[in-house]
């Protein structure tokens, strides 16, 4: 009786890179959108209560974690990859995040202006 | 008397990409599975987060000149050209995704009208970025104006230090296909320069974001 053998690297060869052209022009248009809604805050910042308000530095933060995200897992391929080289690059940015902002609470750059340890502006 | 040691090649000691070590696209022999280059290029990003990570915190301790000393970048910035700039490098993602996609269907014609692309954009915004800086400059506002102006010119000319060496390994890579060096199984190659570029790519999704603008 004939048996078929199929090697696996004809039969994984397909999979080895699948076609994902749509779903990269698809992340391209909502990350457009979402810098066509970051920009929006700069010409209407009354919406959200004004040029210096809370609420638009909170919206611009959260839109430039999405994008940086999107970026990250869709075109730099952290969503298909291997689990281990998003703890290799997610330790650097995590490290990274925590020093800064430890550096930034030492100059105490969330207090109020007369508290800042750099001088701003109007302080002698 | 015979030595009966063999002799061990770099194939042995060194992940190559190749398709004698390769096994269908899914991994490589290595201890994690991945090639060294790609977890290479991944550390290196990671320990780019630190210096970017530096140079923007700089940039927001030292945002306000001191007064006395000059025009700060806050009062130069022209919005819409920026916008207009990070529209550009962003797009430039997408062509570059699309060029490693090219590659790995083998499809070179493709390849190199998007990685020329690629190219064509990143010197796009290199070029806003030099009309921007010259721009700033007839305000008034030069490197050693103030604390502002450096922290600002360090942190946006690092970054398109970066664009520009991006540049050049996008231009190389084009270069190899021409000379027939960049076949399928080699298309790591330009996977892990597109790592490089979209790096850059989102390092300016923060910097448009954080100095450009929140106020």
């Amino acid at each position: 009786m004939a048996t078929t053998h199929v090697s696996p690297e004809v039969h994984d060869d397909p999979d080895a890179h699948p076609d994902r052209r749509r779903t990269y022009v698809m992340i391209a248009l909502i990350l457009a959108a979402l810098t066509a809604l970051e920009v929006s805050t700069y010409y209407i910042p009354d919406l959200l209560g004004g040029k210096d308000s809370f609420a638009i530095t909170a919206l611009l933060l959260f839109l430039m974690a999405v994008k940086f995200f999107m970026v990250v897992y869709f075109f730099m391929h952290l969503k298909y990859d291997k689990k281990f080289l998003t703890v290799a690059f997610y330790s650097g940015l995590f490290l990274a995040v925590a020093v800064y902002v430890a550096v930034l609470a030492a100059f105490r750059f969330w207090g109020p202006p007369g508290s800042h340890m750099v001088r701003g502006q109007g302080q002698p | 008397m015979a030595s009966t040691t063999a002799p061990i090649s770099s194939a042995d000691v060194y992940d190559v990409p190749d398709e004698d070590v390769v096994h269908g696209g899914h991994g490589y022999a290595t201890n994690t599975g991945i090639s060294n280059t790609k977890l290479g290029m991944w550390l290196f990003l990671a320990s780019e987060c630190l210096l970017f990570g530096g140079l923007i915190t700089t940039y927001l301790l030292y945002k306000r000149p001191l007064p006395g000393t000059g025009v700060g970048p806050q009062e130069l910035f022209d919005i819409p050209f920026t916008s207009v700039s990070s529209f550009i490098l962003l797009m430039s993602s997408l062509t570059m995704v699309l060029a490693v996609s090219a590659i790995e269907a083998d499809d070179h014609s493709r390849f190199r009208i998007w990685i020329s692309a690629t190219a064509l954009l990143g010197a796009l915004f290199i070029s806003g970025q030099v009309y921007e800086f010259t721009s700033f400059v007839h305000e008034g506002m030069g490197y050693t104006l103030n604390r502002s102006s450096s922290a600002f010119y360090t942190l946006t000319g690092f970054h398109g230090v970066h664009v520009t060496f991006g540049i050049v390994m996008l231009m190389s890579v084009l270069f190899l296909s021409f000379r027939g060096h960049l076949s399928k199984n080699k298309s790591e190659t330009v996977e892990v320069v597109g790592l490089y570029w979209h790096f850059v790519d989102v390092v300016w999704i923060l910097i448009f974001a954080i100095v450009y603008l929140i106020p």
